[in-house]
């Protein structure tokens, strides 16, 4: 029999790990299954309704449009002063000398449990991400250092690992390599069923057997390919140390996916520091933010929510909903605004490029069944405030509607009433100054990109030998392909995703694979 | 040492100071955009400001490199899409548009601008000096057209230019020379469907003479003959010669008719200065037919039938332009004329050869001339070197 006195009250819920409707029953099944179809439905009908407003209601449709173009100019200055303001802070937080800040605490008693998921992931990869490691300034044997490998990507994965243990394991506190069975029942094959795997192993190999407490230790969950900046543990401890709740808080990083920028493709490099841009408004205002990608929590925490969930997709998020809601809404994400290297997504094809940059964002985007998750769960605890349920929800709603609707509305549908409206309306001013007005407000909006190509052009890693000057300013133009890669890789993912929701046809999780050229 | 680090995290109040910022901008821009789309305009004249309507005017033209002036100022050349000007901020009333450039024919109009509201023209520009390319009956090797005769210069390249150069033989031999199959296949069209000696109508009595004995194939081919009228189809527009006149005619839909054919629907009186007293009249008789009803459509009232001005002469020929269902070809007692079936103020007509002893045939959108014994292609606009 499980023992579960250890979780949250809310988190014995039988339900309190539910990721599809299917796994429910009667009312709630139900009201899962409604959740699930409201935001496909929702983007759908903006769609179809702006055509048909167009058709049929052209001057509302045009007057909706000003509108909109005059929001999305708003936003955009609101965005990027988000953006610039981070960037500032980030820059600022890199120059720092966290070592000595730290030292006025007394931290000895913290260890670091490290876990990196892998799939099939090449050697490279793996080195660097360890190399990353050993350059930290902070005392290695403080560092529990898991290689969490896949059973269904056979021996060889196995053999990489404990290759890398072999040869830098004596400099870690704890260095361990598990291998995630397959096929577990209740699990989805993905980085989220290893990591829930993973975390009970490392309880009881190394947890249990050395006495460590529960909350001296912070748990890093990295993806294969992060790289560390040398402060990162440093800069953890720091904000673990003077955070007002540091049990009741993630540590969000400022991902930068520039291990092979370099090497990446324009349209990569486009789509990886507009991931990058996204994580850093958002570290301005954690309030409405989650935890994405790789992130830092203390063990106490997640052992009190039962590791997380082994069955959905959008994992990185979904363990912070999984806090929030168990912690009865006491549960914040703290910005660190200090990096850590990723990967860009590329492939050894620009086609393959797209297909992955597609598939990626599909992953991302998917996550908007986190805000079936948060919904439901928000009718059942009450009491986390009312306030804070109704904002998170519209919010994270609006978030996922606007993602997969804006980018069409703005570069697509701005000019339906145009094609589409009546011969009334194509008589008159408001038709032939409508799209005049458009583009001018698109192109003040542009400037938000003129922000982007410089503060991106700041955060570049120096240029490697055999690397022209000239890809410098092609690194500047390159963000005038936004307008396309904000439909092709935003929301055209998304509504893929959102519409695969509806249905009920339910993703599982694809790797994005890593590589060096 | 820093303990701290010095810059914190943007302050809640901060962010939501600049949020309200915004969604004031946005409440306050929203409505002056929502009204300058519309054609309201601020009006500083006469020391007064106050707010005015405007509409605005759509001119299309054949011709990249035009001037255009609306009464009598200048509009800036577009940057984009070339062809098109929209002009816009223009005071409800009459407005005179002018489309020019050098070496080409004037296109003038006058049109009623409304608040709100844009109208719409298209301008066309014919070469001053004709454009010719010689088709003769031998050539050199290298293609180049031969003439024999020098009386080409002075009678037709006087007044014309040729678009390609041509040859002089001072010699009748022709051995040094080949056949042109050009000049053969233009030669046969003429043989076949030319326009003839005699007017179209001219010609029609002779049909209606010649009813329920004529099997020959009529000398139009494009055209259909009935005992009253004949009749060009392109799409859905029609030319149809009735009774000595010359008519566009609309056979598609309601919803597809050119703006041309429709004017805003106002008293009589009004339309006749707005538009023109010829089709207010046109319209007062089109009240009562039942074969070119009007077509009352909210706030417009559209014939479906225009007249078109040969210029009280005769009508030897006519066809649609090449590539056009709003322009026709008319040959006439005194030349070859390109004429807008658009009747708004009036119809510019503008001449593209002059001549009194020619033959025209329009042959896949390639306008074709025999003057004398000489066979030419009439190019539209002027080649730049």
């Amino acid at each position: 029999m499980n023992d579960d006195s250890h979780l949250l009250p809310y988190a014995k819920r039988p339900d309190f790990k539910v990721a599809r409707a299917n796994e429910l029953t009667g009312k709630d099944r139900r009201f899962f299954r409604f959740l699930e179809i409201v935001p496909g439905v929702a983007a759908w009908a903006t769609i179809i309704g702006i055509i048909l407003a167009s058709i049929y209601t052209p001057f509302i449709a045009a007057y909706f449009i000003i509108a909109f173009s005059i929001y999305w100019v708003l936003k955009t200055i609101f965005l990027s002063y988000h953006v610039r303001y981070n960037w500032k802070r980030l820059k600022h937080h890199m120059e720092l000398d966290w070592q000595s800040m730290v030292q006025r605490f007394s931290y000895d008693k913290y260890y670091h449990l490290v876990i990196f998921p892998f799939y099939k992931e090449p050697a490279e990869v793996l080195q660097e991400t360890i190399a990353g490691l050993r350059a930290a300034k902070y005392d290695a044997k403080k560092l529990i250092v898991v290689f969490a490998a896949e059973e269904r990507a056979g021996p060889e994965a196995q053999a990489l690992a404990l290759k890398i243990k072999e040869e830098h394991g004596d400099s870690f506190g704890h260095f361990l390599v598990t291998t995630h069975p397959d096929n577990i029942v209740g699990e989805i094959a993905g980085k989220g069923s290893n990591v829930h795997w993973v975390l009970q192993q490392v309880k009881e190999q190394v947890i249990d057997t050395h006495n460590i407490p529960h909350k001296d230790i912070l748990t890093s969950i990295f993806d294969i390919d992060t790289v560390i900046y040398p402060d990162y543990f440093n800069c953890l401890i720091w904000f673990f140390m003077t955070v007002e709740n540091p049990y009741k808080s993630c540590f969000q990083p400022v991902p930068l996916f520039t291990n092979n920028l370099w090497e990446a493709s324009a349209l990569s490099r486009v789509m990886a520091m507009s991931s990058t841009f996204w994580q850093m408004i958002m570290q301005e205002r954690p309030e409405k933010a989650a935890t994405f990608s790789s992130h830092s929590v203390s063990f106490q925490a997640l052992y009190e929510i039962g590791y997380g969930q082994p069955n959905v997709v959008s994992e990185d998020s979904r363990i912070f909903w999984n806090l929030m809601i168990a912690n009865d809404g006491e549960f914040d994400v703290v910005s660190m605004s200090y990096p850590i290297a990723m990967d860009a997504t590329t492939a050894s094809s620009f086609w393959g490029t797209i297909q992955n940059i597609y598939r990626q964002h599909r992953r991302w985007t998917y996550g908007v069944e986190n805000w079936c998750y948060i919904v439901y769960h928000f009718t059942k605890n009450k009491s986390i405030p009312l306030k804070k349920r109704w904002s998170v929800a519209l919010l994270q709603g609006e978030g996922y509607w606007s993602l997969v609707t804006n980018p069409i509305m703005l570069f697509i549908l701005g000019w339906a009433p145009i094609f589409l409206g009546t011969r009334e309306f194509h008589e008159t001013v408001l038709s032939y100054e409508l799209p005049i007005m458009v583009r001018n407000l698109l192109i003040v909006a542009m400037f938000g990109l003129v922000v982007s190509a410089v503060i991106s052009l700041s955060l570049t890693p120096p240029r490697p030998d055999g690397h022209s000057r000239f890809r410098y300013i092609v690194m500047m133009l390159q963000w005038i392909m936004v307008p396309m890669t904000m439909i092709v890789f935003s929301a055209i993912p998304g509504l893929d995703a959102q519409t695969r929701l509806m249905f009920g046809r339910y993703m599982g999780f694809w790797v994005t694979p890593k590589g060096r050229n | 040492m820093t303990h701290e680090p010095q810059i914190q995290i943007l302050p809640y109040k901060h962010r939501s100071r600049f949020f309200w910022v915004l969604v004031i901008i946005f409440l306050v821009t929203l409505p002056s955009l929502i009204f300058y789309t519309t054609g309201y305009r601020l009006s500083f004249e006469n020391e007064e400001t106050s707010i005015v309507t405007t509409g605005g005017m759509y001119v299309t033209t054949d011709n990249l490199e035009v001037d255009v002036y609306l009464d009598e100022e200048q509009v800036e050349r577009p940057r984009l899409f070339r062809s098109a000007y929209y002009i816009q901020n223009i005071n409800a009333g009459q407005h005179r548009i002018v489309v020019q450039s050098p070496d080409y024919h004037t296109w003038v109009k006058d049109l009623p601008v409304d608040s709100r509201v844009v109208i719409e023209a298209s301008a066309f520009n014919m070469p001053v000096q004709p454009q010719l390319r010689p088709i003769t009956l031998y050539e050199t090797a290298t293609g180049t057209a031969v003439y024999f005769e020098e009386d080409i210069t002075d009678r037709v390249f006087a007044e014309a230019t040729s678009t390609e150069p041509f040859y002089f033989s001072t010699s009748t031999a022709t051995t040094s020379f080949q056949i042109n199959e050009e000049f053969v296949f233009v030669e046969s069209l003429f043989g076949t469907t030319s326009s003839s000696s005699k007017s179209v109508f001219g010609r029609l009595l002779d049909e209606v003479g010649k009813f329920g004995f004529a099997t020959a194939t009529p000398e139009v081919a494009t055209t259909t003959s009935t005992t009253t009228e004949e009749k060009t189809l392109r799409g859905d527009m029609e030319l149809i010669d009735t009774d000595g006149e010359l008519y566009a005619r609309w056979l598609g839909s309601e919803a597809a008719i050119p703006y041309y054919f429709c004017v805003t629907n106002t008293p009589l009186a009004s339309t006749s200065v707005r538009y023109g007293e010829h089709v207010a009249q046109a319209i007062e008789q089109a009240e009562g037919s039942t074969s070119t009803p009007l077509i009352l459509d909210s706030n417009r009232i559209c014939r479906t039938q225009i007249k078109l001005d040969h210029l009280r002469q005769d009508v030897f020929y006519y066809n649609f332009f090449p590539n056009s269902s709003d322009l026709v070809l008319m040959q006439l007692q005194d030349g070859i004329y390109v004429t807008e079936i658009d009747d708004r103020a009036w119809q510019n007509t503008q001449l593209l050869y002059a001549g009194t002893d020619i033959q025209t045939v329009v042959e896949n959108d390639v306008i074709y001339i025999r003057d004398g014994e000489h066979y030419f292609q009439i190019a539209t606009e002027i080649e730049s070197n």
